[in-house]
């Protein structure tokens, strides 16, 4: 608790005696135009910022076109490794998240108990004197949960949470946590490394949703035109493997659809095809532990089980073997079951056998950051939370909770207690930006600038071969009275902590860490004062080369194949149910952003709201015509959604897309659409902990009345035109 | 704006031509997001699109072939083929719908009467109509591009080819006494593009990228029997 200027300052990487740069606040206050070459400079007023999306974890480079203190238009920085210049439609859409009409304009309060009484305004000298009295009472019964954070930012945080006694956890819905466990017990890597997909021949894909959002959507989108045609002789093959087919399975040769929670089952018997063919490159000592893992189950019981002709699995073998760059990625659906985890074990092995691992079109990992990382932030998986709630409902204590930027409460099941751990607090302080359905129980709310109002930074993973840090700066002057939350946490330090010295700000602090890491290492930014302004000018720092590899191996033995377990009994609930985060939606995060709710989903034109897919040959067997509302039973609740007939599903799933269903997310998101994540059961990756999304059986129940579901696509006008079947390639010319 | 109406000052008129190679879609849409806001697109909400009322200059059209389980869906961006015998010219009554001299299909916003005569004899769908005023929910109109006209109810709209950056590309040319150059120009939809499925430039400069891409044996046209010419060329997606 009692925490020493010097300790503090030192967990931020900071030492206690570097003093404040003469010049050094002005200097970092001014705004730098990003730099682009001559040629490309745009005429008029518009001035270039270089900065960092924060839309996912990616991190990819931007820059903001500002004319007259408005941004207008946010683009890919082109100097930035990542993403090249380019960006995902949620990167641009970024800008309604500055100028939505939902956003809280400053601090505010609720006066009576409880979450119904109403929000009124207050100070934020009131704001966070109270915070910072509740958290001297609180006895370090604290708790909070962040969407994941990346530099400065996230050391600064867990310093203060640390400083008060309490623990801060990273809460990602996306994060993929039992393909993060199998490659830190598979590889040894503590995320997920790169896949060269650029460079790969032979594309296996086990339902990892790549070219949606999807890790780092911008990279793995120029990688995959580059795969298909980047390469004047070679055109990379691509298989994807999942029960629905994605917007990433649209994309590939070959769909399989393969019988859901058996991915890793499949692994198994291509990898035994591997070694029995005599194709896998490996020590003798190793061979045994791998003919262990994978020849535990007979080649028949993995068509059975999979539901793929055995033909086909040993073809997808022999295809993988003979491939000059053949590459294996498990995601999305197989992070879907409770055995994900041994399942991408199993998948990832496939390229230890193949003899990819540290090679071009394989998978690789480059350990050095350019600053320290924080490992010690505990990520939370939904097992985690569910133990978190059940605990706080049995402990005496009840826990102040923080909340930063993530909506457990929309992205959780009802079978997760997770409103207990809100109604047993002690108190709710939210620095969210604006209202969700997590902050919506706050008693207090801090908000936070926009990304574009504010300072930081993000250090880039293990995945980036010129791994480096981009800069995020304020493009325009904040809109509102609220306040970047690095500020509010250093206020609050200083009134809990009156011995601290700190930065005066958080861009001082900002730059003391940029400038102080940089003397150590030839993979750290060099420092002085003007390259901290060619950084702010380029949009960070990152070595103009590769960084080392580190030498990746697989060791096993891996824990024996298990069947995924799945909720609700066959006779009751006859269907499969997996909802799958919206290409456009996420799981829900985009909701509130006008551009994306009028985005159509690219496989079924929907927009602006939800639908359940079934595959057209259910649909007659249940007489349920394509927009007519089906109520989706679960052993624990149902929803309704429109139906909408879809092609590429197998017939015993029924998919829906988690992204609406708010309803308390602003005025575009709530009360629009149903949340297919609320009538989930509580079952988890068993090594990870991370939720099943796809466990749980449900029944359909027909009710024969149309709903809302809205296309932009009108079967019999001209839009529904079929313009490509009268497609004609043009012959040979010359 | 007068879309369009720049003279070149060049002796040779440019030909913007578009190459789109459906073997790199990937349909993920970051050419659409890219087009409403450099283009100031109006959001409609789900009330005018139930009613299809929508406006989109660029979308992803999804074809499904085959039936489970060989069933394949393929993606086209389908966006104004800024045809060379445009059909949508001819029928307008006011000129609204005019050809420049480098080739584009111009839209004369402050001519058009939104008799749609146009839209409907656009073979591409690529036309939209305006059938109410345009409204975007405070502070979001911060976010307008101050280059590109606010279309009002009763105007007829569709892609420009990003008609400004054009303006500007050859503008800033001028200023430095040099011919464009091949990449000088990037209309929003194209720069964004993650997979580099789309290419854009000047079909008149035998070295441009896309004068050499649209030569490829994979090329065709979108709706070729009609004979409108389209500048924009597709190249097939292959199959296994
Ligand atoms: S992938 Fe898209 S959302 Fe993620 S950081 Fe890049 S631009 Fe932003
Ligand atoms: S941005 Fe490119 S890849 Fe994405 S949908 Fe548009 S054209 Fe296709
Ligand atoms: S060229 Fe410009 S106007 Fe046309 S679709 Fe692309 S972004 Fe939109």
């Amino acid at each position: 608790m009692d925490v020493k200027r010097r300790t503090f300052m030192k967990a931020l990487g900071l030492t206690a005696a570097s003093t404040v740069l003469p010049g050094c606040d002005a200097e970092v206050r001014h705004l730098v135009p990003y730099v682009l070459p001559d040629d490309e400079i745009v005429p008029g007023i518009a001035d270039w910022y270089a900065s960092t999306c924060g839309e996912c974890q990616a991190g990819c480079g931007i820059i903001v076109r500002v004319m007259e203190g408005r941004a207008k238009k946010i683009e890919g920085n082109p100097d930035h490794p990542l993403n090249q210049g380019k960006l995902c439609a949620q990167g641009q859409a970024a800008l309604q998240r500055l100028y939505n009409p939902d956003r809280l304009q400053g601090p505010v309060l609720r006066t009576t108990a409880g979450s119904e009484g109403p929000l009124t305004a207050t100070s934020w000298d009131d704001g966070v004197s109270r915070l910072a009295e509740k958290l001297r009472g609180a006895d370090g019964q604290v708790i909070m949960i962040s969407r994941p954070l990346s530099g400065t930012l996230a050391e600064l945080l867990s310093t203060f949470v640390r400083s008060v006694g309490g623990k801060l956890f990273f809460y990602d819905p996306d994060s993929e946590l039992s393909l993060r466990a199998a490659m830190q017990r598979g590889l040894g890597v503590p995320g997920i490394p790169q896949y060269d997909v650029a460079q790969a021949t032979y594309l296996l894909s086990f339902g990892a949703p790549l070219l949606e959002q999807w890790v780092s959507p911008v990279a793995f989108g120029i990688a995959f035109g580059h795969m298909r045609q980047g390469r004047p002789t070679r055109r990379g093959r691509f298989v994807q493997i999942e029960p629905r087919l994605s917007l990433t399975g649209a994309n590939a040769d070959r769909w399989v659809p393969i019988r859901p929670g058996t991915e890793g089952l499949l692994a198994l018997g291509i990898g035994r095809l591997l070694l029995t063919a005599g194709k896998a490159d490996l020590p003798q000592k190793e061979r045994a532990a791998f003919e262990r893992f994978y020849g535990s189950i007979p080649l028949q019981e993995v068509a059975t089980g999979t539901d793929i002709p055995l033909d086909q699995i040993k073809d997808m073998a022999r295809t993988f073997a003979d491939a000059e760059h053949p590459l294996a990625i498990g995601g999305g659906a197989a992070c879907a079951h409770t055995n994900a985890f041994a399942a991408h074990l199993a998948i990832n092995g496939l390229n230890a056998l193949a003899g990819n691992l540290n090679r071009e079109g394989g998978v690789r990992w480059y350990p050095d950051a350019p600053f320290p990382e924080r490992t010690d932030v505990e990520w939370l998986s939904e097992r985690r939370i569910n133990e978190l709630a059940q605990a706080s409902a049995v402990g005496r204590q009840r826990p102040l909770l923080l909340l930063y930027d993530c909506n457990p409460l929309f992205t959780l099941p009802s079978t997760i207690p997770i409103r207990r751990l809100f109604t047993n607090a002690s108190f709710i302080a939210s620095f969210s930006s604006c209202l969700d359905e997590s902050t919506a129980m706050a008693d207090l709310i801090l908000p936070d600038h926009s990304r574009l109002e504010t300072w930081g930074d993000h250090v880039q993973d293990g995945s980036s071969p010129r791994r480096g840090a981009s800069l995020i700066q304020p493009v325009v002057t904040p809109l509102y009275n609220t306040r970047a939350l690095g500020e509010t946490i250093l206020d609050l330090t200083r009134r809990l902590h009156p011995e601290t010295e700190l930065p005066r700000t958080f861009a001082e602090l900002l730059r003391k860490r940029w400038d102080g890491l940089a003397t150590s290492g030839q993979s750290r930014p060099p420092a002085s004062p003007s390259r901290w302004v060619q950084h702010l000018q380029k949009g960070g720092w990152w070595p103009s080369n590769s960084t080392t590899m580190q030498k990746l191996r697989t060791s096993f033995p891996a824990p024996a194949y298990e069947p995924a377990q799945f909720d609700g009994e066959t006779s009751d609930f006859p269907l499969h149910f997996y909802p799958y985060p919206s290409p456009t939606l996420g799981q829900g995060r985009g909701a509130n952003l006008p551009w994306l709710q009028e985005l159509p989903d690219t496989l079924t034109s929907a927009i602006w709201g939800s639908w359940a897919e079934i595959n057209p040959a259910t649909a007659r067997s249940y007489n349920i015509r394509q927009g007519d509302i089906v109520r989706v039973h679960s052993p624990h609740g149902s929803i309704d959604a429109p139906a909408l007939h879809y092609p590429g599903i197998r017939p015993d799933v029924i998919a829906m897309p988690i992204g609406q269903g708010h309803i308390d997310y602003g005025r575009y998101a709530s009360h629009r659409g149903a949340n297919p994540l609320s009538i989930l059961a509580p079952l988890f990756d068993a090594a990870s902990g991370a939720l099943a999304l796809g466990a749980t059986r449900i029944r359909l129940e027909p009710l024969a009345v149309p709903g809302d579901l809205v296309l932009l696509e009108h079967p019999g006008t001209k839009a529904g035109t079929d313009l490509l079947s009268i497609e004609k390639p043009r012959r040979a010319e010359g | 704006m007068s879309a369009g109406q720049e003279k070149t000052t060049e002796a040779r008129p440019h030909r913007w031509q578009m190459v789109i190679d459906l073997d790199r879609c990937t349909g993920c849409e970051a050419c659409v997001v890219a087009c409403h806001a450099e283009n100031n697109i109006r959001i409609s909400g789900a009330q005018e699109a139930a009613e299809g009322r929508a406006i989109n200059w660029i979308r992803i059209e999804r074809y499904w072939e085959g039936e489970y389980p060989d069933v394949k869906a393929k993606f086209m961006p389908v966006l104004c083929q800024q045809c060379a015998d445009a059909p949508c010219e001819p029928v307008c009554p006011v000129y609204a719908s005019y050809h420049t001299p480098d080739g584009l299909n111009a839209q004369v916003y402050n001519r058009c009467i939104g008799v749609r005569y146009c839209g409907n004899n656009c073979p591409y769908t690529a036309r939209q109509f305006n059938w109410f005023d345009p409204h975007w929910d405070p502070p979001l109109q911060e976010q307008l591009n101050p280059d590109v006209t606010v279309r009002q109810n009763g105007i007829m709209e569709k892609c420009t080819f990003c008609v400004q950056r054009i303006r500007q590309g050859k503008e800033q040319a001028e200023r430095e006494g040099r011919p464009v150059r091949d990449g000088d120009i990037t209309p929003a939809c194209v720069q964004s593009c993650p997979s580099t499925a789309l290419v854009f430039g000047d079909g008149n400069d035998p070295d441009s990228q896309v004068a050499q891409m649209s030569k490829s044996r994979r090329g065709f046209h979108l709706l070729e029997s009609l004979g409108t010419h389209p500048a924009i060329t597709y190249l097939k997606r292959l199959d296994e």
